[in-house]
């Protein structure tokens, strides 16, 4: 368990690469003060019979504060994930923006994934959202990669990559290297 | 502008005329074997229904509460009366319902609603329907439309056949505690190919201080079949604690479509758990429209089983939390069979500290190729105190599936206000007018009547503040 304390104007981003490892991953952030932001991007590659849960809190308990939390995940083969999400707005905490979002890319047929994006709002005066996807590879798309000349398996990928490209761009470079080796399966 | 707009919600209840109790049978308050038994050997009911309903108090006594959702610790299930009837008889004709019960609906205006295009009217007072009239020509296609009790008696197979097959007892505590002792309620049954053209409409009223109800409503429509089915309450005010805890199984089959509408305005202390189930099945269309206005704490989800290729769900709800209100509602979508599609739209407004929860669920099971869901729920914070949550629950077992899930919560816009304030309108008014077009996508599915009804609610209470 993570859990981060975000003072007042502090901004924070914390990004999150699974490819496996662990089965569970649990972070809580607190905008403690006005002005506090927290951006938690996480990319989940799941393969084989791999499998996470994922817990994020965040609780905004000052004015003004700021949370972006973007979860985006491919699943191949057996692979499965559990997003357990909360964002929690405390009565006071005016002026508030608050968005999650999960994504689910399922590459295989036997891939699994539970989403449950949750909102607990006190106060009025805020703009909160969440959004989530679950789908797969679409077939137009892959039918006019492939109406060009590409094979389906680097059609494929190309697509993989595009869903995850947003996330990527937004990693250190370290954790980018690494997704984007991950991703050349 | 210095007027603070007026409580969209009354405190006072409009609807809240209270009639004398009638006289009848009733059992003494709280919950055992003797008492269910008691109800059973009333109703001179057939001995496997006395043997569900003793095996449903089992397994209501040995279920847990529901350790999720709203605050229940209010509940006191030994200080509640299961079973009153209000009248002995039953009354076919308009002119022969006792007028006390005639002025009640007056009220709600049911005779006109009648009049105009209404199919047949099952009036709910206290734990019966004591009113019954369905027009010649749906009798004629072989429509069945009559109080469950009736159901029983008339429609023995047709009844047992189906009767607890989509909420088992094992369900929930609440529908156990239902299964138990039901009483009243509305059984339709819809033959292949015939298309009910006007919605089945039924009233609900609780009148007894103190008293449960515990309907239970069950619909069948055949192959090919249509049915719109209403069921509306409004409830008057009395002063201790009530228990609604109502169970609704519809089975939609192929290529039927079934849509079951509801609006409900329990008095304020009102606990209305309601277990809502459709089994559709394949190319069928099953619709929920649940409009929650009323009681003390809400807890309905209205779901949809999605058993055939190609079935269709769709659930559209409305909360409204007032003063001291928790309405936790939602919707449920299971698809268990290939090319199903299923919608779920949630719309809800909070004021004066009351509190709505989205709680819903959208599963997927392995297999179900080609299934397609969208799920939207919106909410509007009228003030500081008020709050409101979102509980969605995706599951998604298959890889060839598009889901989607979209939901904000904001309050109202202040562009929005300026702007219509800029062309003369009160804050009141303006308000009013937001939160009528934030709940319209609703509301416009309504028949009229109703959606009169609700848009009169909230402007009505808008009125004070005017000038």
């Amino acid at each position: 368990m993570h859990e981060v304390i975000i003072k007042k104007n502090e901004e924070r981003i914390i990004p999150v690469l699974w490819t496996g490892e662990e089965t569970e991953l649990s972070y809580s952030f607190i905008l403690s003060d006005r002005g506090a932001s927290i951006k938690f991007i996480a990319l989940l590659l799941g393969k084989e019979n791999q499998s996470l849960t994922l817990k994020v809190k965040v609780v905004h308990s000052a004015p003004e504060t700021k949370s972006n939390v973007v979860i985006k995940s491919a699943l191949s083969d057996m692979a499965k994930v559990d997003i357990d999400g909360l964002v929690k707005i405390d009565p006071g905490a005016k002026g508030t923006q608050a968005w999650l979002a999960a994504h689910l890319l399922l590459l295989s047929e036997k891939a699994k994934g539970r989403a449950v994006p949750s909102l607990e709002i006190l106060e009025n005066d805020i703009k909160a959202g969440h959004a989530t996807t679950v789908g797969r590879i679409n077939d137009m798309e892959m039918f006019y990669l492939m109406s060009r000349g590409l094979s389906s398996d680097v059609a494929r990928k190309l697509i993989v990559q595009g869903f995850l490209q947003s996330m990527i761009a937004e990693f250190p470079k370290h954790l980018a290297e690494k997704a984007e080796k991950k991703l050349s399966f | 502008m210095s007027k603070k707009p007026q409580p969209i919600i009354k405190d006072g209840y409009e609807f809240g005329f209270h009639k004398p109790e009638g006289t009848g049978f009733r059992t003494p308050r709280g919950l055992n074997r003797q008492i269910v038994e008691a109800i059973s050997h009333y109703k001179n009911e057939p001995d496997w229904m006395r043997q569900f309903r003793l095996q449903a108090l089992m397994m209501f006594e040995q279920k847990q509460m529901p350790t999720w959702g709203a605050d229940l610790s209010g509940i006191d299930f030994d200080n509640i009366y299961y079973y009153i009837s209000p009248s002995q008889k039953k009354f076919r004709d308009w002119k022969d319902v006792p007028s006390d019960i005639k002025d009640t609906y007056d009220k709600i205006g049911i005779p006109e609603a009648e009049k105009k295009f209404l199919a047949g009217v099952g009036a709910q007072y206290d734990s019966e329907v004591v009113y019954h009239n369905l027009k010649k020509q749906w009798e004629d296609k072989g429509v069945i439309f009559v109080d469950t009790d009736t159901a029983l008696q008339k429609y023995p197979e047709i009844f047992r056949q189906y009767f607890g097959t989509v909420i088992p007892i094992s369900d929930n505590k609440f529908a156990a505690l239902n299964s138990a002792v039901w009483s009243g309620g509305s059984f339709v049954y819809v033959p292949a190919g015939v298309h009910v053209e006007i919605p089945l409409q039924a009233y609900f009223r609780i009148n007894a201080a103190n008293m449960g109800q515990f309907e239970r409503t069950l619909i069948i429509a055949e192959e090919g079949s249509y049915v719109h089915y209403v069921e509306g309450c409004t409830a008057p005010i009395y002063t201790t604690d009530s228990l609604h805890s109502a169970v609704v199984e519809i089975i939609v089959k192929k290529g039927a479509r079934v849509r079951y509408t509801t609006i409900q305005n329990w008095s304020n202390n009102v606990y209305n758990l309601v277990t809502k189930r459709m089994l559709v099945e394949e190319e069928g269309f099953g619709e929920w429209i649940d409009g929650n206005l009323g009681s003390k704490i809400t807890m309905k989800y209205p779901s949809v089983i999605l058993n055939g290729k190609g079935a269709k769900g769709e659930v559209l709800s409305l909360a409204f939390a007032g003063k001291g209100q928790h309405q936790d509602a939602g919707g449920k979508a299971i698809h268990l069979a290939p090319y199903t599609t299923s919608t779920i739209t949630s719309k809800s407004v909070s004021v004066h500290g009351g509190r709505s929860s989205y709680r819903g669920m959208v599963k997927i099971i392995n297999g179900a190729k080609g299934s397609k869901s969208f799920v939207r729920c919106d909410a509007l914070l009228l003030d500081e105190l008020s709050r409101s949550d979102t509980y969605p629950t995706n599951i998604v077992n298959e890889e060839d599936v598009t889901l989607g899930h979209e939901a904000s919560v904001s309050k109202v816009g202040e562009e929005q206000l300026f702007y219509l304030m800029s062309r003369g309108l009160s804050e009141a008014q303006a308000t009013s007018m937001i939160v009528n077009g934030f709940i319209e996508p609703i509301v416009k599915e309504l028949p009229l009547e109703y959606a009169v009804e609700l848009n009169r609610l909230i402007s009505l209470s808008m009125e004070g503040s005017v000038g």
